[in-house]
C-alpha cells in the first residue's frame, strides 16, 4: 500500500521545521561582513591604482601624447618580435608508392559489337576522305 | 479595465535603508529570511557547508544587486529567485564535477530533527517508525530531478502557494501543478514498501 497524497504531504511538513543550529546566523553575519570588507579592500585597492596612474597621466605636460605615442610604438615593436612565425613543416621523404595500374579491359559486351568484317577493314595505304 | 495594484512591500523600509548603506537594515533581511532560504537550499543540496557557501554566495549577490532592485516584485520573490538560480546553477556544476553519490551526501539528513514530534514523544515506536520513513523519504528526494525536487521543497515544505513558486520559477502555474503531480506519485512510489512495513 502506498501513502495517500495527504499522508506524503504531511510527512513533507514536518521537515519545515528544520532549522540551523543555536548561534548559526550569529556566526554567519559575522563573516558576510568580513567577506564584504575583504571585496570592498580588493576593490578599493584597484580603484586607488586606476586613480593614481590616471592622476599622474592628468599632470604630464603634453608631452604625455609623444610618452603615449613612445609607449605604443614599444609594444607593437615588443608584440611583433614575440609573436611566433609560424610552424616550419618539414617535408616528408619521398616513398614510392606501392600501387599497381591495371589498365582496364573493355567489356565483352563491347568487343562483341565492333564490326571486324573484312568491308569496314579497308586495304593498306588506302584513305578513304 | 483595471488593474490591481500590489500590496506595498512589507520590506521597504529595510530595502531603502539597506541601499543607502544601512548595513543593519541588511542584517535585518538576512535574519528575517535566513531559515526560510536556509530550508530551500539546504533541502535541495543535502549537504551543510555547500548550503552555508550558497547563502554567502546569495547574500552578498543580493546586497551588490540591490540597486538593481526596482521593486516590481516584492524583495522577498526576488531574493528568493537569486536563491534558486544561484542553488540550481550550483547543481548542475557539482554534477558536472564528481556526480555526488547519495552516501557522500550529509548524514545528517538521514537524522532530521524535524522528525522529534512532539506529540509522539509519548510512543516511542511510532517515532522510530517516523524516523525509518525520513530515512526513506530523504532518499527518494534526492531522487527526484533537480526541478521536481525544487518544486517540492517549495510547496511541501515551506508552504508556499502554486501561484507564488510560478512567479518564483517564471512559469505556469500548470507547470508547477504537473510536476508536484509526477514528484508525489514519484515519492508515493518509493515509500511504498517501508510504508507496508510500518503501517
Amino acid at each position: 500500500m502506498k501513502p495517500s497524497v495527504e499522508q506524503l504531504e504531511n510527512l513533507l511538513a514536518l521537515k519545515s521545521h528544520e532549522r540551523p543550529e543555536e548561534g548559526y546566523w550569529q556566526d554567519f553575519l559575522c563573516e558576510f561582513h568580513q567577506r564584504q570588507r575583504e571585496q570592498a579592500a580588493e576593490k578599493s585597492g584597484l580603484v586607488s591604482f586606476y586613480n593614481r596612474v590616471s592622476a599622474w597621466f592628468a599632470d604630464l605636460s603634453p608631452s604625455k601624447w609623444a610618452y603615449g605615442a613612445g609607449l605604443a610604438y614599444a609594444t607593437v615593436t615588443v608584440a611583433f618580435f614575440l609573436m611566433p612565425k609560424g610552424v616550419d613543416v618539414e617535408n616528408a621523404p619521398a616513398s614510392p608508392v606501392n600501387y599497381q595500374v591495371v589498365p582496364t579491359a573493355p567489356p565483352v559486351e563491347q568487343l562483341d559489337e565492333l564490326d571486324l568484317s573484312p568491308s569496314t577493314q579497308g586495304s593498306v595505304g588506302e584513305q578513304v576522305f | 479595465m483595471f488593474r490591481q495594484s500590489r500590496p506595498p512591500d512589507p520590506d521597504q523600509d529595510l530595502v531603502t535603508r539597506a541601499r543607502e548603506g544601512d548595513t543593519r537594515a541588511f542584517d535585518a533581511l538576512i535574519l528575517k529570511y535566513g531559515d526560510k532560504l536556509y530550508g530551500l537550499v539546504y533541502h535541495m543540496t543535502s549537504h551543510k557547508e555547500d548550503t552555508h557557501d550558497l547563502l554567502q554566495e546569495i547574500f552578498a549577490r543580493a546586497y551588490q544587486s540591490l540597486k538593481s532592485f526596482r521593486g516590481s516584485s516584492s524583495f522577498y520573490t526576488w531574493i528568493y529567485q537569486i536563491a534558486v538560480n544561484l542553488t540550481l546553477n550550483f547543481l548542475k556544476k557539482r554534477k558536472r564535477r564528481s556526480g555526488l553519490s547519495l552516501n557522500e551526501l550529509d548524514s545528517a539528513i538521514h537524522q532530521d530533527p524535524a522528525l522529534i514530534d512532539s506529540t509522539h514523544e509519548a510512543n516511542p515506536e511510532r517515532q522510530t517508525n517516523l524516523n525509518e520513513l525520513q530515512v526513506k523519504l530523504n532518499e527518494a528526494m534526492q531522487k527526484l530531478s533537480e526541478p521536481h525536487r525544487m518544486v517540492v521543497t517549495m510547496f511541501d515544505i515551506q508552504g508556499m502557494s502554486h501561484g507564488e513558486i510560478a512567479k518564483v520559477l517564471k512559469t505556469s502555474e500548470g507547470t508547477i501543478r504537473s510536476r508536484l503531480h509526477y514528484a508525489h506519485l514519484q515519492l508515493q512510489s518509493a515509500l511504498q514498501d517501508a510504508w507496508n512495513e510500518r503501517f
